[in-house]
């Protein structure tokens, strides 16, 4: 399954993290490289405004839920781990991090991190945020660190986990919500009102959270790097309409805009004020399988879908170009992106009538889809519908709102042969695999277990030592899921931002959602 | 005699009011529970696995029967607690006290715009029927009706907010913020709203008017001397001022349910916006506290208008 991969087995890269080497690199990596930060010297000061398409579920990142709560975890929470804007490699955070052994992981914070309380960010907040995320009844993360066994403090500002089975997607977690360290004084003062009242490290500090309206932050004093968190607060509008958002922006009302859908791409070309900032994202738009449905348990009724679908023309019509066609659950960016399986399953129609007559369906399918009701989910839809339609699958859609249909599909009612939807994607790949594809996943709508092969792979990908030996396993894992046709990639659909000009130094990440940092005012 | 009679009428109003109360927001929890989609599902999270959304039924009670939930939520209403938004935390009566401020703002504003120019031109249109004058405010009258506030709150955006840049072109501003500010922000959201109102009131009264001017008592005022300014002022607009209240209160209800659009279209922190966030993702606590807080305001108009028809009409007890 992996030979296609062998004549070109990646050499061993300066820039790819290994376990070993990550001590190393801790030390030799300054903490919060600039490196694309462009142009004079960021100036500081001002209020950064920006159209944010979503109420937080919670600031706490251990009681939130919604992907769309990073955009402002991330301004009052540092992480432990960080990433690479354009990889995704992580890289030392508030901690550099190695694994002396595959079941052991240590944390050596740096020192003179404060929380925004004047508390210590030492080795027992983080142990106590450990235990918080791992045990309280309301937090969300418990999944994510299912494999620490136990959270020792080893010195003052080190801390020493303790692994149930080998973790290697553990770094990626704690870049994640499950590294965003809480103040264990506010929590403890606070309790569930640190939902609304959260403590952090960031470059930020919270001041107030009006739901469905207006979100402020304003400058930490004693944030403990000083080459980043420019302006001096930012406020979020919360306007889920992502035209108004836009419009918000294109009036100068507000100074930032994100996530906005490409079709809206000429109004922000038309504006002279605005400058457009686009950039690849995980966020995959595919068609996810109920495998334990007929004939989507026939495996040549699912190639025959990904042979149907014309993915350059999705690009093309559906997002103005602004994205890339999708082979697999990664896009070309990522550090496991494997090309060869762009060739998996060229369009090719005839194929597809092929494939479907071989599975015993000369005369084509019939599949009901479920589908959402905003503009872009429709003009999407018909395009899918379109381009299967020539291949004899006939579809048809039922649609509603992004919970009311998703439940339906993934939770316990089992409607629906298909969903068109998307994957947001998540910091480590392992997370990804399993959350799609291991037999109980919930994303798993059939619960089907997809063979002793990818249960083997899945489980690999977080014991491999070295980020080269992790891409090998996630080739062969991708390979997997895809000669199984257990999804239909799509597109991944670009970060797309209108910003006014006096915005300096916003760089997008792979994750499609914006981070701060380095945003300064100018003018 | 005539307090004895206001007393009543608030007393049975009063009393009418908490069945409706009880229905309306059962038939909400109703549907709302009938509605495909759980919430528990949201609040699990993006990492969601089949225990986690289990778990979170468990936590906030969300397996609980269907009577004893609602019961639950209506007694805790009734006390004064509208209870806690699921999806973010935040008391819904503190929701509703920010929130609705920018609701009735624009609803005010845009009744004044609506009984502002509609009266006038009803007017107009009365004192010569079949006139061209007539015929000018019926043909706006018409045009008001057909346009739908939506699509002139865009045209109204495009225009005077990102053309011009008269207005702001979305959000609002708390009036014990900054009152001018606050009032900048409600104009053109209210001038969007009040369009159909203005046609309403003033094809209504229009034909209030024509009715009465038409009338044997208006004629025996002609024949006594009395000047038309006199008796259209005077004894027509008077005459028909009960019509004009039920109008203007039907309007006004109907412009606060009219908000969730508006307020979408300019992204107004409003009770519309409130309630369209809030059962997009079935967040029942605060669709309940919504619904609650509007059938009370309903009530609270439907009575305030009653009590104005003793006012302008003393045979009505």
């Amino acid at each position: 399954m992996t030979n296609a991969h062998d004549a070109q087995a990646p050499q061993p890269s300066t820039a790819g993290l290994t376990r070993r080497d990550l001590m190393a690199l801790a030390g030799a990596i300054p903490l919060g490289g600039t490196a694309w930060a462009q142009g004079a010297a960021p100036q500081r000061g001002g209020t950064l405004k920006v159209s944010a398409n979503a109420n937080p579920s919670s600031l706490d990142p251990a009681t939130g839920g919604a992907g769309t709560d990073h955009s402002f975890l991330w301004t009052m929470f540092d992480t432990l781990v960080e990433w690479d804007y354009d990889t995704l490699k992580t890289r030392p955070g508030m901690a550099a991090f190695n694994f002396p052994d595959p079941r052991t992981m240590v944390l050596d914070i740096r020192p003179g991190i404060l929380f925004h309380d004047g508390t210590p960010m030492d080795a027992a907040a983080v142990k106590f945020n450990f235990d918080r995320s791992r045990s309280d009844a309301r937090s969300n993360i418990k999944a994510d660190l299912q494999n620490v066994a136990q959270v020792d403090v080893t010195g003052p500002l080190q801390v020493t986990v303790k692994l149930a089975r080998p973790d290697t997607a553990l770094p990626a977690i704690l870049s994640d919500r499950a590294g965003m360290m809480v103040s264990p004084k506010a929590v403890q003062a606070l309790g569930n009102e640190h939902d609304r009242k959260p403590v952090g490290t960031g470059p930020w500090k919270f001041v107030s959270w009006s739901a469905n309206e207006k979100i402020v932050v304003t400058r930490a004093d004693k944030y403990w790097r000083q080459d980043r968190g420019f302006v001096d607060g930012i406020e979020f509008l919360i306007i889920p309409e992502l035209a108004t958002g836009l419009r918000a922006v294109v009036a100068g009302q507000n100074d930032f805009a994100y996530q906005v859908p490409p079709r809206l791409m000429p109004l922000i070309d038309k504006a002279k004020n605005l400058q457009k900032v686009t950039g690849p994202t995980l966020y995959c738009l595919q068609v996810y399988f109920n495998l334990a449905k007929k004939p989507l348990d026939i495996l040549k009724v699912r190639q025959a879908i990904n042979h149907a679908l014309d993915r350059n023309s999705f690009v093309k019509a559906s997002l103005a170009g602004v994205g890339e066609p999708a082979y697999m659950n990664l896009p070309k960016t990522h550090w496991a992106y494997d090309e060869t399986l762009v060739k998996l399953y060229p369009h090719n129609i005839d194929l597809a009538k092929k494939l479907l007559a071989e599975a015993g369906f000369p005369n084509g399918i019939d599949l009901t889809v479920g589908s959402y009701t905003d503009q872009d989910s429709v003009r999407r839809s018909e395009i899918v519908g379109e381009q299967l339609r020539k291949a004899g699958i006939r579809l048809k859609y039922i649609t509603g709102t992004i919970p009311e249909i998703s439940g339906q599909f993934f939770g316990n009612e089992k409607k629906f042969d298909m969903l068109l939807s998307a994957w947001t994607g998540r910091p480590d790949p392992s997370m990804t695999y399993s959350l799609l594809y291991s037999k109980d996943a919930y994303f798993n709508a059939g619960r089907v277990d997809h063979g002793k092969a990818l249960t083997d792979l899945l489980a690999e990908s977080r014991v491999a030592e070295r980020i080269e030996g992790r891409k090998l396993i996630f080739w062969q894992l991708q390979r997997n899921v895809m000669e199984q046709a257990l999804v239909a990639p799509l597109a991944f659909q670009y970060e797309l931002v209108a910003a006014s000009q006096k915005v300096k130094g916003y760089k997008p990440n792979l994750l499609g959602k914006p981070k701060y940092e380095f945003v300064s005012l100018q003018g | 005699m005539i307090a004895a009679a206001r007393w009543r009428v608030i007393r049975r109003r009063l009393l009418q009011a908490l069945p409706v109360l009880v229905l309306a927001t059962f038939v909400v929890f109703s549907l709302l529970k009938l509605m495909p989609g759980d919430i528990a599902i949201t609040l699990a999270g993006e990492n969601a696995t089949e225990e986690r959304i289990h778990e979170i039924r468990e936590l906030y009670g969300l397996n609980r029967p269907f009577l004893v939930q609602y019961g639950n939520w209506l007694a805790h209403a009734m006390q004064g607690d509208l209870s806690k938004s699921l999806a973010n935390g935040e008391a819904v009566a503190t929701s509703i006290a920010r929130a609705f401020p920018n609701t009735l703002l624009i609803v005010v504003l845009a009744m004044a715009v609506a009984l502002g120019l509609g009266v006038p031109l009803g007017m107009l249109a009365a004192s010569r029927p079949d006139g061209l004058r007539d015929r000018l405010v019926t043909s706006i009258a018409s045009l008001g009706i057909a346009v739908p506030n939506f699509w002139l709150a865009m045209l109204l955006v495009a225009w005077l907010a990102l053309n011009f840049g008269w207005f702001p072109a979305t959000g609002a501003v708390a009036l014990k913020d900054d009152p001018l500010r606050a009032l900048h922000h409600a104009i053109l959201p209210a001038l969007a709203l009040a369009a159909g109102g203005v046609a309403e009131v003033s094809r209504q009264l229009r034909s209030s008017l024509v009715e009465i001017l038409s009338s044997p008592q208006v004629r025996t005022l002609r024949a006594k001397g009395l000047s038309a300014g006199v008796i259209l002022w005077k004894h027509g607009l008077k005459n028909a001022g009960v019509n004009l209240l039920t109008v203007a209160t039907l309007l006004f209800n109907r412009m606060l349910a009219a908000t969730v659009v508006v307020e979408a279209v300019f992204a107004i922190p409003g009770m519309g916006n409130l309630i369209v966030n809030a059962a997009l993702t079935r967040d029942l606590p605060v669709v309940q506290g919504v619904v609650f807080v509007m059938v009370l305001v309903v009530i609270s108009i439907n009575l305030a208008a009653d009590l104005l028809y003793t006012v302008l009409d003393p045979r009505i007890s």
